[in-house]
């Protein structure tokens, strides 16, 4: 009998909440109308950026679109004349992606970044692949400061052999000297 | 001559009653959906016309155009009837409930309602037991789990509801001493049913609910267990057809609830039909607010209510409404 | 056989074997960096520490230096050794580079798997890292020594494996440098395996460099088709182009390693000059149209002239299918041939050395390492067939001696004995060196033929008296050997060395010798094709029979005569006088543009194959994709076209048999299975040796030898007076011998870029003596002339070849093909300098 009546109070109650609800101005935020300033770390489009030098920083190593759940990311990776490592074409499928933002979290040169924009509304869903030039910006998105060839230890235009940071003078592999 | 009047008056009345059933359906979608709304307060439909008065238009439009989809291995004509069957079994059930008293027009009277059966109420039962068969063949026929599972477990709480809906209104009928719903609305004149029979209203009301399927007790179509249960691989106006029954059916439901225990068509300063729909449309907001705070019940919970606690109150309430009209 | 306990679980295993191998065999992978099986252990990398819980030793060891002995009971994640394995690998990362994102390995790295299964996740070391400097190793390897984590690997392969120096290890401790003395091209033709076996980046594959991840390949067990052996490789294959080609393990072929040849030598297959597009009369038309009338031009041929005025020739580079299909073609149609060889020599060498092939004579490469004598007869093996220098370098590690009889100047990278002599003298010499390594006791109960091929074959006698030390010395050898294998060519040689060779070998067998024999074929699938040709038609035959009128069409499947025959102004006028030339091939030929009606066949990669090799392995390579034009070149570099569909361009390709069908039995064909079945029927049907092996879709790993031998009885039968008589007079003329080169006269790797680096300039090769008798100096141009106008070609003067002859290359930069007939001799006066 008591389980009953707390049975019935606990709906009563849940009517009653309900019903107060109905009197309370919606939280529902309208949006074309009103738009609210997302973080700075709101995933939606994705951009490439420019390390500090002002150089590509992506140098397509195939990690996003290996960890890309669908598989929108593709690329081709070639060697510049200088040395470095860079995209041919970079090619994201806006349609496909689901803004998971584990490519940004694969990049191991923060280049890949996911950025607040997301109206990108299109009739034809090809207008939703990006190329390289779409997607390629001139600032350094979230990360204003590295630069991987400074650290990479192979050759560039970033620094020879034993340039880079925290690296040792070249072994002179003639010398007996210890 | 009379006849051909009498003819021509049943198609009118079936004509406006049609299209108001339809219309009202549409904007009883749009109803639940603003009403949901504001109980989780949001706004619900906005932008289709003002207020988003458009929303049913724009809704029937998009599912007339959508592509009627019938999966490769379904049982084509049972799949392709099932969704009329749902629409026309709840649309067929208003041929008995008076609207309102009989207005004279042109010296003639004509009644408020398309047909007065003297077993009114049984015919009323008949119809929403086939209701039955349109969820449990369109489950069937689209050959997949969901549906199917969807369609057993429409078919087992529809005929286990079944019997407490019958029983709840058996003291009803012998308070009105009759099985024509006119002769019930009329028997009501000086007091709602509701007020000597508010166990019967309750069973009545949930046992409705769960005949119709509504939430708490819409485990046949249970979206987190089963996808869309019944309706799963329906799409465009065959599932607009689903559809269009649930809330014909919601209509059906305010309609006898009106009939059965408000009193119908009765009350004061306005006019009989004014208040027959005001009535519907409490019970429909009634059964909205249900499905905006209610949980969906567990499967054994259903079956433990329907026949554990309804069932036998029922029998309770008439073996007690018959002592006191025996006394 | 000790027993040993790993990880609570038993296992029985050879005397000898390494507690990391035995390991293996349970299923249980130790780390390792520096031990290979084939390369075996160093111990240098101290990765594979696991506990020694009881047994002759305790506690934390290295699993690849010790012998599994009995008692043994062993932990491999006991904590010592995971924490002690932990250390290695964090002490390994100390310099390691911080580049695995524009490093090649990354994605198939030895050394990112450890360390990332090992946990190692954050650098605490804190000092400066130590660089090198990276040297240039030619267009095959990338060197980056930062990355190098000192396991000996590259330098135990390529010194001590592959028998070259000019790559290995410099300075020491902390500064240990593998590398070249000064930067240069490796010289060995096994370069790409260094990329194969390195743990980590240091050395990685150069013409693929940065071209994608493994991840992102659609790797495919296939077939090296650049030389008779058949070697395993995996095919990577990407954007609808191959990308690179690895050496796939095989217990019965290359075992490990691949040569460069095999391993660059798929690049006909992604060529941009390839061609795409069915052509009739150098129009491009689509490929049904092309059929069509390759069809209908046939049947007016054949209506005014008979089914003989038409006539086949297959090649020895496709798949045993399209043999057959001509094979089956010819034999319902009446049509001539098919042919499959130039020549009816080449023809009759080949057959030879299919059906001389006892079963119980043959070997594999893999059984080759273990012979302890080794008699080449007419090859070149790091030319011909490359990677059978590196397995007579594995029977010259083991103690084997090796003897090779060949008129050209042999290069191998190990100890050997080289008797230069002329063509026709090689039969006797193998003659007189066998008979010298028999011990006459040994065959009196051989039989009579074998006794009496004994008493009549020449003795070290007719041997050459510089050459009799050496010989003498090769015979004391042979004899000394008991598992002794005849290697036989059959390019160059006349036509009865490859009889006798087999004869040999069963002479040797005789004498109670564990006696092999090996053959080399000309391509990878001349095994196929001897079994298919018929004996009466090769091509020369068919040249004949144009010029004469009575073929009027020609099929050309897979094959270029513009390359391979020797009379290039007879040829072309013979081409002239055909009414229909249809040509199916895969790479752009100049019987491509000769072509009236030409079909655009897909390659090995594309539809697979069954190809047989020298010692008739039948052995299987799926399809590794699709097809089409890729995208690098669709797209010209930039992004993949911006379009609907799923059309594949220059998806029309098909096997080469597909489209013969349908130009002989007018098929339509939609799935290419009926087709192949029927066909595999046929082929069970009509060519007996292949009659009883399983269906060639169920070809285990290492395929399934057959036995091609049709009499297994030794012949014995040579005319040595014969013999002797051509082996006398050197003061003839000179013949000229057209021989292979590793890089640059092999149809199907010339195509290939990063091996056009390192071709040799086309040079003739000629002995001193000769040479000053002409009065030329080495790096003199001569001019030679043929029967159809002067080659000039630089010359090269060696001294350990025969005299007596002029070595050619059949490189794809010299103009060769003037020559009437074969063999070719030129006289003294016929050679002349041009330029110093």
């Amino acid at each position: 009998m008591k389980a009953a009546w707390e049975g019935i109070v606990a709906i009563a109650t849940g009517f009653a909440t309900t019903l107060k609800h109905l009197f309370r101005k919606p939280i529902t935020e309208e949006y074309p109308e009103y738009k609210r300033v997302l973080p700075e770390r709101a995933r939606a489009v994705i951009i490439l950026t420019r390390d500090p030098d002002g150089e590509e920083r992506c140098v397509a190593c195939y990690l996003c679109s290996a960890a890309c759940p669908v598989s929108c990311i593709s690329m081709q990776s070639v060697e510049r004349e200088d040395g470095r490592r860079y995209a041919r074409w970079f090619r994201i499928n806006f349609g496909r992606c689901i803004y998971c933002g584990l490519c940004e979290e694969a990049c191991p040169t923060s280049a890949i970044q996911l950025t607040p924009y997301f109206e990108t509304c299109e009739r034809d869903i090809l207008k939703l692949v990006y190329e390289k030039e779409d997607l390629l910006v001139d600032h350094g998105g979230k990360d204003k400061e590295y630069n991987f060839y400074r650290y990479a230890g192979v050759v560039s235009k970033v620094g020879d052999k034993g340039a880079h940071i925290k690296e040792d003078k070249p072994v002179n592999i003639k010398s007996n000297m210890p | 001559m009379n006849w051909i009047v009498g003819f021509i008056i049943l198609i009118i009345k079936l004509g406006v009653v049609l299209v108001g059933l339809l219309l009202l359906a549409a904007y009883l979608v749009l109803v639940e959906r603003k009403f949901l709304a504001r109980l989780q307060i949001r706004y619900g439909p906005n932008r289709a016309g003002k207020f988003g008065l458009l929303q049913p238009f724009a809704d029937t439009i998009k599912m007339l155009t959508k592509e009627d989809i019938v999966p490769a291995e379904a049982d084509r004509v049972i799949f392709l009837l099932a969704p009329a069957v749902v629409a026309i079994e709840a649309l067929l059930i208003f041929a008995v409930v008076p609207f309102g008293a009989s207005i004279t027009l042109l010296g003639k009277k004509i009644p408020m309602v398309i047909t007065d059966l003297n077993v009114g109420l049984l015919y009323v039962f008949a119809l929403a037991s086939l209701g039955v068969y349109g969820v449990a063949l369109g489950g069937w026929a689209s050959n997949s789990k969901y549906s199917l599972l969807g369609g057993i477990r429409g078919a087992a709480q529809m005929i286990s509801y079944e019997l407490s809906l019958g029983l709840s209104l058996v003291p009803i009928v012998m308070l009105a001493r009759s099985f024509s719903l006119v002769d019930i609305v009329r028997a009501q004149a000086d007091y709602p049913f509701i007020l000597v029979q508010p166990i019967s209203f309750i069973i009545f009301l949930i046992s409705a609910v769960a005949e119709t399927k509504r939430i708490p007790f819409d485990l046949p179509e249970a979206e987190n267990e089963l996808g869309a249960g019944y309706h799963t691989e329906y799409s465009g106006m065959r599932f607009g057809l689903f559809f269009l029954g649930e809330y014909v059916n919601l209509q059906v439901l305010g309609a006898l609830v009106a009939v059965f225990f408000l009193g119908g068509w009765h009350g004061p300063l306005l006019p009989p039909v004014v208040w027959f729909l005001l009535k519907v449309l409490a019970v429909a907001v009634a059964m909205i607010w249900v499905r905006g705070t209610l949980p969906r019940l567990r499967y054994d919970q259903l079956m433990h209510l329907g026949w554990k606690v309804l069932v036998p109150v029922a029998l309770l309430n008439i073996v007690v409404t018959g002592a006191f009209l025996l006394i | 056989m000790p027993k040993i306990i790993i990880d609570d679980r038993e296992i029985e295993v050879p005397e000898g074997t390494k507690v990391i191998e035995a390991a293996e065999q349970l299923g249980i992978m130790i780390p390792r960096f520096c031990y290979h099986p084939a390369l075996g252990s160093v111990g240098a990398c101290r990765v594979c520490a696991v506990k020694f819980l009881e047994g002759p030793f305790k506690g934390v060891q290295m699993s690849c230096m010790i012998d599994a002995k009995d008692g043994m009971i062993v932990s491999t994640n006991d904590e010592e050794a995971v924490e002690f394995r932990r250390n290695i690998i964090e002490w390994l990362m100390l310099n390691h580079p911080h580049d695995c994102p524009v490093c090649d390995e990354g994605g198939h790295c030895l050394l990112q798997d450890m360390t990332v299964s090992g946990g190692h996740g954050m650098r605490r070391y804190l000092g400066l890292k130590r660089t090198y400097r990276d040297q240039y190793l030619g267009p095959l390897v990338q060197h980056e020594m930062n990355r190098c984590i000192h396991c000996y690997r590259c330098s135990r392969f390529y010194q001590e494996f592959a028998g070259y120096f000019d790559l290995g290890v410099m300075q020491s401790a902390n500064r240990t440098y593998f590398g070249r003395f000064k930067d240069g091209i490796l010289e060995s033709p096994f370069t790409g395996n260094l990329s194969d076996i390195c743990p980590t980046g240091v050395y990685t594959d150069r013409p693929s460099r940065f071209f994608g991840r493994r991840w992102d390949y659609q790797r495919s067990p296939s077939l090296c088709i650049n030389c008779s052996l058949g070697c395993h490789t995996t095919v990577s294959a990407r954007y609808r182009q191959v990308v690179r080609q690895e050496a796939r393990y095989s217990e019965a072929v290359n075992g490990y390693f691949i040569c460069d040849r095999g391993r660059h030598g798929f690049h006909y297959a992604r060529t941009e000059t390839r061609p795409w597009q069915a052509l009739i009369e150098g129009r491009e038309v689509p490929t049904e149209g092309a059929v069509r009338a390759a069809r209908e031009r046939l049947a007016e041929i054949v209506s005014s002239g008979g089914p003989r005025s038409v006539a086949c020739l297959g090649s020895g580079r496709s798949s045993l299918e399209t043999q057959a299909m001509l094979g089956q073609l010819c034999q319902k149609k009446g049509w001539q041939g098919p042919s499959y060889f130039m020549d009816k020599s080449l023809t009759g060498k080949a057959k030879t050395a299919v059906s001389r092939l006892d079963p119980e004579l043959a070997v594999s490469l893999r059984e080759l390492e273990g012979s302890d004598a080794i008699v080449v007869v007419g090859a070149d093996p790091i030319n011909e067939a490359p990677m059978l220098a590196l397995a007579m370098r594995q029977a010259q590690r083991r103690g084997g001696k090796i003897a090779v009889i060949d008129p050209r100047p042999i290069f191998l990278p190990f100890d050997f004995n080289h008797l230069p002599v002329r063509l026709d003298e090689i039969n006797l010499y193998l003659s007189a060196l066998v008979k010298a390594a028999v011990d006459p006791e040994l065959i009196v109960d051989a039989g009579k033929d074998a006794i009496e091929f004994y008493q009549e074959a020449p003795s070290l006698e007719i041997v050459a008296a510089s050459l009799q030390e050496k010989a003498s010395i090769l015979a004391q050898e042979l004899r000394a050997g008991q598992r002794v294998v005849i290697v036989c060519g059959t390019q160059i040689v006349r036509e009865t060395t490859p009889a006798l060779a087999a004869d040999h070998a069963k002479f040797l067998r005789a004498a109670k010798k564990q006696a092999g024999l090996f053959y080399l074929l000309p391509q990878a699938n001349s095994f196929g094709a001897a079994l298919l040709a018929s004996s009466e038609v090769s091509f020369l035959e068919i040249i004949q029979g144009v010029e004469k009128g009575e073929i009027k069409g020609l099929i050309v499947a897979e094959n270029d005569p513009f390359y391979s025959f020797h009379d290039r102004q007879r040829l072309e006028l013979a081409i002239e006088k055909l009414d229909l030339l249809v040509v199916l091939d895969c790479i752009e030929s100049t019987a491509v543009k000769k072509a009236n009606v030409f079909l655009p066949t897909s390659t090995l990669y594309e539809a697979g194959g069954i190809f047989i090799n020298q010692e008739g392995r039948v052995q299987a390579a799926p399809r590794a994709y699709l097809g089409g034009i890729s995208i690098a070149q669709i797209g010209g570099g930039d992004h993949p076209p911006r379009v609907y569909g799923s059309d594949i361009p220059g998806g029309e390709l098909r096997a080469a048999y597909q489209f013969l069908s349908q130009i002989g039995n007018g098929d339509q064909i939609e799935d290419d299975d009926p087709t192949r079945r029927s066909l595999l029927r046929w082929i069970a049907d009509n060519i007996p040796p292949l009659a009883e092996i399983p269906p060639f879709d169920e070809l285990s790993e290492n395929g399934m030898r057959i036995s091609s031998s049709n009499d297994t009885s030794p012949q014995f039968a040579v005319n040595w007076q014969e013999e002797k008589e051509k082996g006398k007079g050197s003061e003839g003329p000179l013949e000229i011998i057209l021989t292979d080169w590793t890089f640059g006269t092999e149809e199907l790797s010339s195509f290939s870029p990063p091996l056009m680096k390192l071709e040799r300039k086309p040079y003739a090769s000629m002995h001193t003596d000769d040479a000053a008798r002409l009065g030329l100096g080495h790096g003199d141009k001569a001019k030679i002339k043929l029967d159809e106008g002067n080659l000039e070609v630089d010359v090269c003067i060696e001294e350990n070849m025969a005299s007596g002859v002029v070595i050619l290359p059949r490189h794809r930069l010299l103009e060769w093909q003037k020559i009437k007939s074969l063999p070719k001799f030129v006289r003294f006066e016929e050679i002349e300098k041009v330029s110093g």
